[in-house]
């Protein structure tokens, strides 16, 4: 048997502080969800983004109250008292403990893999009922339809998948909608794409996510997310006024 | 005394002798062509070029070895210059490492404290919505010079504790490449030079300068360009030098398990810096000839078929990042080493699992390589890679945790007192964790997905830098003050510092992070009030001010104390390591005999046992 030394042979310390890091995650968990209210919220999309998330927090609230509880007893009963002018015990590692240490991280690493490319799948794929292309331009976008509408607003149906295809005319843009998870970069020579089934209405806004210059804090473009029969008649309205202008020219 | 005599001053005249030569050579090269006279790219590049070889010139850094190719022989001098105050050979080339190590130091300090100007700056502008005194222009320049310059100041911090420390910890008498120690520290002062007139022509890129934008702005471009590249040289002579030094000259005894920790985590720095920095090197290159000579690596350029005959905008992205990332490493290691080599002596135990502590170090070093891709996942790249460089990143986590629970082995069942370099220790493990914890969110791709480019990244990475690198280096800076000036700091301010910056910077963090996933973007000049951050903003702005002005405090403290601190004797920590067993200040000779090593570095407690022996007379 392995002769620990005393503090680590009192079993009332490790109880304690067992108890300590369970009521620290509990507490820690629900403070951080309450001041890191993840926006990804209103497509398909950013259900798996959130639910990941919310996974971490747990998992960070777990392993900062196991450290911090930890460290901090040990300040707490370790400290020197006065007139006390020994040393500490001498003990220089244990290789079992090491051990332990290394391969559950390592199983985590394996589990949170696994669950990294289950929710990556669901917050990148989609169908494309609806498509749509986004130009970026320093420093604002523009949409066009493949029926030729174009438009300075991106309207969508809402509960259908979208195809949104990206193109930038000059330099590195990015897509995002916050509400809807996900960005992807627009990138010169090359067509990007962002699958999005948005599953609220309303009004939110498109910015753009990487640093793109002068303005590139305010651009930003309008998007809006319609019942099914607004989005036709949208469509046949821009349909409409569009051709007018055609046959007019 | 005239100010001529002063290395640094006839630096800086050769600075500017030289650009004005350099700037002049080329347009009358392009005359001679039958070119226009004036490229402002091509005169620029070529008079800061020469500006840089001016310094080193003027500065006196290539002296010896210019004399050695006439066949003239220059032995080492030691000790301060004969016939000029002492203080001089601060200001001029001097091969002492502890004289380097102090010109590094002083020079990231103060850098750390004009990054940290411009961060104030702006964030005056971000503590409400709306723009108020700074236009969008001004501000990304600020936002770009705050990145450049706090990341030069933090390698030039790391240089500070690497030279000085290194040779002192292993027992010898000073690093193996004197002359190329000295080239490598004033290196960086033309560069830094060069990097602040970018100002004056304004840059918009933000560090990472990824083009095409960057291919695009003003020419203030080019001198970031100019200045990284030659940082980047200053790291790569310095890490060889530290390198050798460390494999070769350590004393009899002293096998690499034997070293100080802080000597693994240096290893494991140098390692990387010598091997990665050609990455940013090279990609910063390309970039200045792609703006001077029009050679297309990353920009698009089309034929009349529509069809692809320029670069890849993407391809730069891939060069940035394989430094960039392996360069965090670069930053927090030597810290956690600080971290590692200061608990056992608070707590006046062993360090626990030295060899594992040892060893992380180099496997955060090696696993640091392979995961650069994270930076990516947004970028369009073939959506495959995310899943491996997810991966990869996820393994970082193994070898950090091991650091951690160590630290932890170390405390329990220590005796445990706290000074303010104990303090700083054990806020710079709390700021690390928040850092270390807030990663592995964004290493799983879909969750970077939202998080990318958002303040919870600037968040993470503060937390990151500030716990892995600005903690530890101010542990360090109170730790061996004593051992450097001979005289103690001031107890009672440097409390007041650490209990003015630890809470401020926590706060700073979450109120970062709260913005990030409430949709705030990262580098954004304004942001819309309708996105509820204002509050938040308004706080990450008071901490940032808590925490420069606690900065303010500590060197307000290094500066009194050193006139009217203590004597704080040879060994005031009553440390087992090499350096605090001769007296203080260290003497021009470290040591005055070889030092043998006949123990372990961190046996405090066992009773007997000492880890080095000073040579008496007669011995070996």
């Amino acid at each position: 048997m392995l002769k620990l030394p005393q503090s680590y042979a009192d079993r009332k310390h490790f109880l304690i502080v067992g108890a300590l890091v369970v009521i620290g995650t509990i507490v820690l968990g629900f403070f951080l969800l309450a001041i890191l209210p993840i926006k990804a919220q209103a497509s398909v999309q950013a259900e798996p983004i959130r639910w990941l998330f919310q996974l971490h927090i747990w998992l960070i609230a777990f392993l900062f109250s196991l450290v911090v509880v930890f460290m901090l007893y040990a300040l707490l009963v370790f400290r020197r008292r006065k007139h006390d002018d020994s040393e500490g015990e001498h003990f220089e590692g244990n290789t079992a403990l090491e051990v332990i240490w290394t391969v559950v991280p390592l199983v985590l690493v394996v589990i949170f893999s696994f669950i990294g490319v289950q929710t990556l799948r669901g917050a990148t794929s989609g169908g494309d009922e609806v498509q749509v292309k986004a130009e970026g331009f320093q420093w604002s976008w523009a949409f066009s339809y493949p029926n030729g509408v174009t438009s300075a607003e991106m309207v969508l149906p809402v509960n259908k998948p979208a195809l949104i295809t990206l193109q930038s005319r000059d330099v590195i843009h990015s897509f995002w909608v916050a509400e809807w998870g996900p960005k992807q970069d627009l990138v010169p020579g090359m067509t990007t794409s962002l699958h999005i089934t948005p599953t609220e209405i309303g009004e939110f806004q498109l910015a753009c996510a990487e640093l793109c210059g002068l303005s590139h804090w305010s651009m930003t473009a309008k998007i809006r997310v319609v019942p099914e029969a607004e989005y036709t008649a949208w469509m046949e309205e821009m349909l409409a006024a569009q051709n007018t202008q055609t046959a007019s020219r | 005394m005239r100010l001529t005599s002063l290395g640094l001053v006839r630096g800086l005249i050769g600075y500017f002798v030289g650009l004005a030569v350099g700037m002049a050579a080329v347009v009358i090269l392009r005359l001679a062509f039958g070119m226009s006279a004036w490229d402002q790219e091509a005169v620029w590049v070529g008079g800061l070029i020469s500006a840089i070889i001016g310094f080193l010139l003027g500065v006196g850094a290539m002296s010896d070895w210019l004399k050695w190719t006439r066949g003239i022989e220059t032995p080492l001098h030691h000790g301060p210059p004969a016939d000029k105050p002492a203080w001089t050979r601060y200001f001029g080339v001097d091969y002492n490492h502890k004289v380097i190590g102090i010109q590094y130091g002083v020079t990231g300090l103060f850098l750390l404290v004009v990054g940290g100007s411009f961060a104030l700056v702006f964030r005056t502008e971000l503590a409400d919505s709306g723009i108020s005194f700074l236009q969008a222009g001004t501000y990304n320049t600020f936002l770009s010079m705050h990145a450049w310059v706090a990341l030069a100041s933090i390698l030039l911090g790391i240089g500070g504790i690497a030279n000085y420390l290194v040779p002192l910890m292993i027992g010898a008498e000073d690093m193996a490449f004197p002359r190329l120690n000295a080239f490598a520290y004033w290196i960086n002062v033309p560069a830094i030079v060069t990097l602040l007139i970018s100002m004056l022509f304004g840059w918009d890129s933000g560090w990472t300068a990824y083009p095409p934008l960057s291919l695009l702005g003003p020419v203030g471009y080019q001198m970031v360009f100019l200045a990284i590249f030659t940082i980047g040289l200053s790291s790569i002579l310095g890490s060889l030098n530290l390198i050798v030094t460390m494999l070769m000259m350590r004393p009899k005894g002293m096998t690499l398990f034997r070293m100080p920790i802080l000597c693994w985590a240096i290893l494991a720095t140098s390692i990387i810096q010598l091997t990665a920095t050609q990455l940013i090197g090279q990609a910063f290159l390309m970039l200045s000839f792609e703006r001077s000579l029009g050679m297309p690596f990353f920009k698009p350029i089309y034929d009349a078929a529509g069809v692809n005959i320029g670069g890849q905008p993407i391809l730069f992205q891939h060069l940035f990042w394989f430094y960039s990332h392996p360069a965090v490493y670069v930053f927090v290691l030597p810290g956690l080493g600080v971290i590692s080599e200061l608990l056992p002596v608070f707590a006046r135990k062993p360090l626990f699992g030295y060899r594992w502590v040892a060893l992380s170090s180099l496997a955060i070093a090696l696993v640091g390589f392979l995961v650069w891709g994270h930076h990516m996942f947004t970028s369009g790249y073939q959506p495959y890679l995310r899943v491996v460089f997810m991966i990869s990143t996820l393994l970082v986590a193994v070898p950090t945790g091991v650091k951690f629970f160590s630290w932890l082995g170390t405390l329990w069942g220590g005796r445990l007192t706290f000074p303010t370099p104990m303090l700083f220790t054990l806020g710079a493990i709390s700021v690390f964790l928040i850092g270390g914890l807030s990663g592995p969110i964004l290493a799983t791709a879909a969750t970077d997905l939202f998080l990318h480019d958002t303040y919870f990244v600037v968040g993470h990475f503060h937390a990151t830098i500030f716990g892995g690198f600005v903690f530890p280096f101010f542990a360090a800076i109170y730790y061996w003050y004593p051992k450097i000036t001979g005289r103690m700091y001031n107890e009672t301010l440097g409390k007041l510092h650490f209990w003015l910056m630890t809470p401020g910077f926590w706060l700073m963090s979450l109120a970062q992070m709260t913005a990030g996933t409430m949709g705030m973007r990262r580098r954004i000049a304004d942001y819309d009030p309708a996105l509820g951050v204002e509050n938040v903003q308004l706080l990450v702005t008071i901490a940032g001010f808590v925490i420069a002005f606690s900065i303010l405090i500590m060197i307000y403290n290094l500066f009194t104390s050193a006139e009217i601190g203590v004597l704080a004797g040879n060994n005031p920590w009553r440390s087992r390591s090499p350096e605090w067993q001769i007296p203080s200040p260290v003497p021009e000779h470290s040591y005055a005999k070889p030092i043998a090593v006949v123990g372990e570095p961190y046996d405090y407690g066992l009773a007997g046992s000492s880890y080095i022996a000073m040579a008496g007379a007669g011995d070996d």
